[in-house]
């Protein structure tokens, strides 16, 4: 990864240490102060031009490499994600805003997002369109010089303590389902947006119900073309593939675990320490799976299935280790040291993994891709 | 220290690709058939094309691309399911007269090296190195017990390359069967269609892939530790042993399951493949047995990443 990437992974752990409490698990915990602990790292990330710092310099960003970008993406993931939601924006609305929006769009959203200010939602699945995401009802129907968007959003992270929503919604009617489809940016703030959250094991304030009733928008709002959403569609997905670094929360606890029980590691039955140890094996495959799909995407070679193999290994990954780990922290007791961290940090972990291989393309998804990829060679 | 690359030089690659061609013109999948007849006849069965490779002039202990070119070189060899042992021969030791190495275990040593007479060194993932003074009768796959009179102890630094190049070997034997997989399932058809229109069919394809391409980056990596001298090697030899043998499982589990009846045939290459797969991953310890010893030398510390 080179010395750049080396002295930005140690800048930001010390940053980390100094500025995220020990314990802090997300910012969707009941406690409102994990969320105040997010806005205030993204301020302090913004203000050291750290927050953006994938992104081109022509935007107010860092213009890092691929492989600081990535450092970041695993430091970020390993210590509970302190950009809280906003990590979002960063990774992908910004830099589609970037690729697709016009001048006006980028003026009015870039700079809130660098400045670690906003906070972005995603509109996309709904009741009856999960995995089949182009079925989606959603719709704007023409009215006067714009549109009325009625419909329901489902599964909406973030979206209690959102801004804006990057929301999808179908402004046509065409011969394929893909088509027809329409990006719109709005603020959450209308009264025409109702909000209503789904406590879940994921976290109680992660997951929301949104229902839109005749929200108003214009053309000002529509990002790329009319009808024509369905390939920025493409394009989010692909940055979320690989957004986040999985496989360095689930090292950096495993990594962890004889430490916690100090002198009592030996004791656990061979078997749990080769269960450990192949996890760590399968953490160090998922991460060079990752960095492989980093290569190709920045020397523009990857091909569907290059990121689908990666994700179908490191969602299993972060599944696989969550068991053997609670299996490990059943053995720690109240006294080991770090035991409360540990305890926390692993049980969270064990809830939040549940929906790693359903969430951002569930795994039957990522076959469809790979198994596409490896039997198009015999044709 | 150098950077990790994540894909064998493109010098090795091509070497590779040209011992894949010379192999095939050599007898391609009926040497191991041949050899299968006649064990005695490996040596001048397959010397002929490894010398024309100048496989014997690569030097994989102190030439990195010498390291790289010997393992495109077994994988190439797994490709075929080469019936001799490429991957012990390129192991063999520096500092002692021999041919080839063969890690042991020390309670049973054995290796699939039956009718290739040559000078073989033996050593324990302890680092104990015997030369071998006589073997028994040959049985499946080429294995034969070993007799060993003990040389030295110093042996420990010579066990990573000798645990990894038979990985590669053994990749490249995934690699084939997962190549004639998915040539099966596109033209295999029942109910009227494809067998690869199934999605029962597609996703078991994707396990066995997701395996191969695993296995596939941490033997570069295990190969890049030990290029770089690095003290943890042999960890990484044995984490990517342990890969190596659990891909091999799911690999020949799915391609053997896809193939159906078929696969089971003499006339199937998957069949030869999976046979000859065994010594590989058995020898010198099995998946159970290389957990252990890997859980054993990781310790506490565990493998080295981003938080060890």
């Amino acid at each position: 990864m080179g010395p750049k990437a080396a002295e930005l992974r140690r800048e930001i752990r010390e940053l980390v240490k100094s500025e995220v409490p020990e314990g802090f698990l997300g910012a969707f915990t009941d406690d409102p102060a994990d969320l105040e602990t997010a806005q205030r790292f993204c301020r302090t990330l913004a203000e050291r031009n750290m927050l953006c710092l994938s992104w081109p310099e022509e935007f107010g960003g860092g213009g890092a490499s691929v492989w600081e970008q990535t450092v970041v993406r695993e430091e970020m993931w390993a210590h509970h994600e302190p950009r809280g939601a906003q990590y979002m924006g960063v990774n992908w609305v910004g830099p589609i805003i970037m690729r697709h929006g016009t001048e006006e769009q980028q003026n009015k959203h870039l700079p809130p997002i660098a400045r670690g200010e906003v906070i972005w939602c995603q509109g996309f699945s709904e009741p009856e369109s999960g995995s089949d995401l182009a079925s989606l009802r959603t719709t704007a129907r023409p009215d006067g010089d714009g549109w009325l968007i009625s419909g329901q959003k489902i599964w909406t992270s973030y979206a209690t303590m959102a801004q804006w929503c990057f929301l999808l919604a179908r402004t046509h009617k065409g011969e394929k389902k893909q088509q027809g489809l329409t990006i719109f940016l709005v603020p959450m703030d209308d009264p025409a947006i109702q909000v209503r959250p789904i406590r879940a094991m994921l976290g109680p304030h992660h997951l929301n119900e949104v229902f839109f009733d005749d929200l108003r928008v214009s053309r000002a709002d529509v990002l790329g073309e009319v009808d024509n959403g369905w390939s920025i569609v493409g394009e989010v997905t692909s940055f979320e593939r690989v957004g986040i670094a999985r496989y360095a929360r689930c090292e950096r606890l495993l990594a962890a675990a004889p430490s916690v029980l100090a002198d009592r590691w030996e004791d656990l039955p061979a078997e749990l320490r080769g269960r450990w140890v192949r996890m760590l094996t399968h953490c160090r495959r998922a991460r060079l799976l990752a960095y492989r799909v980093v290569s190709l995407q920045s020397s523009g070679r990857i091909q569907p299935g290059d990121a689908a193999g990666y994700r179908i290994a490191v969602t299993k990954l972060d599944q696989d280790s969550a068991e053997v780990l609670m299996e490990i922290a059943a053995e720690v007791t109240p006294e080991d040291p770090g035991a409360e961290w540990f305890l926390g940090e692993v049980e969270d972990h064990w809830r939040y993994s549940q929906a790693s291989t359903v969430s951002s393309g569930s795994i039957e998804m990522q076959r469809i891709l790979l198994s596409r990829a490896l039997l198009a060679v015999s044709k | 220290m150098s950077e990790m690359v994540l894909d064998l030089s493109e010098d090795a690659q091509e070497y590779g690709r040209q011992a894949l061609r010379a192999f095939e013109a050599a007898g391609g999948d009926q040497l191991v058939q041949d050899a299968e007849a006649k064990p005695a006849i490996r040596d001048s069965l397959v010397g002929p094309v490894l010398n024309e490779l100048g496989a014997w002039e690569l030097d994989a202990r102190t030439d990195v691309d010498g390291l790289e070119a010997a393992a495109a070189l077994c994988r190439s060899a797994g490709y075929w399911a080469l019936p001799y042992p490429v991957a012990e021969r390129l192991a063999k030791p520096t500092d002692l007269e021999s041919d080839g190495l063969i890690v042991v275990a020390s309670n049973r040593p054995a290796g699939a090296v039956g009718g290739v007479e040559t000078r073989w060194t033996a050593v324990t993932s302890g680092g104990t190195r015997s030369t071998v003074v006589g073997h028994g009768a040959t049985g499946p796959a080429f294995v034969t017990p070993l007799e060993l009179s003990e040389i030295d102890k110093n042996g420990a630094g010579d066990v990573a390359l000798a645990l990894a190049l038979p990985c590669w070997t053994l990749l490249g034997m995934l690699d084939r069967a997962i190549e004639l997989t998915i040539a099966h399932v596109s033209l295999r058809k029942q109910f009227g269609q494809p067998l690869s229109t199934f999605q029962g069919v597609q996703f078991q394809l994707t396990d066995a892939e997701v395996e191969r391409s695993g296995l596939e980056i941490l033997a570069k990596y295990a190969l890049w530790s030990i290029g770089s001298d690095k003290p943890e090697a042999i960890v990484d030899a044995l984490a990517l042993r342990m890969s190596a043998i659990e891909a091999a499982e799911v690999v020949f589990r799915v391609c053997h399951q896809l193939h159906g009846a078929v696969g089971f045939c003499d006339e199937t290459t998957l069949s030869w493949l999976s046979r000859y797969s065994q010594p590989l991953r058995r020898l010198p310890l099995g998946l159970s047995a290389t957990r252990d010893e890997l859980t054993r030398r990781a310790g506490r510390s565990g493998l080295t990443g981003l938080y060890a």
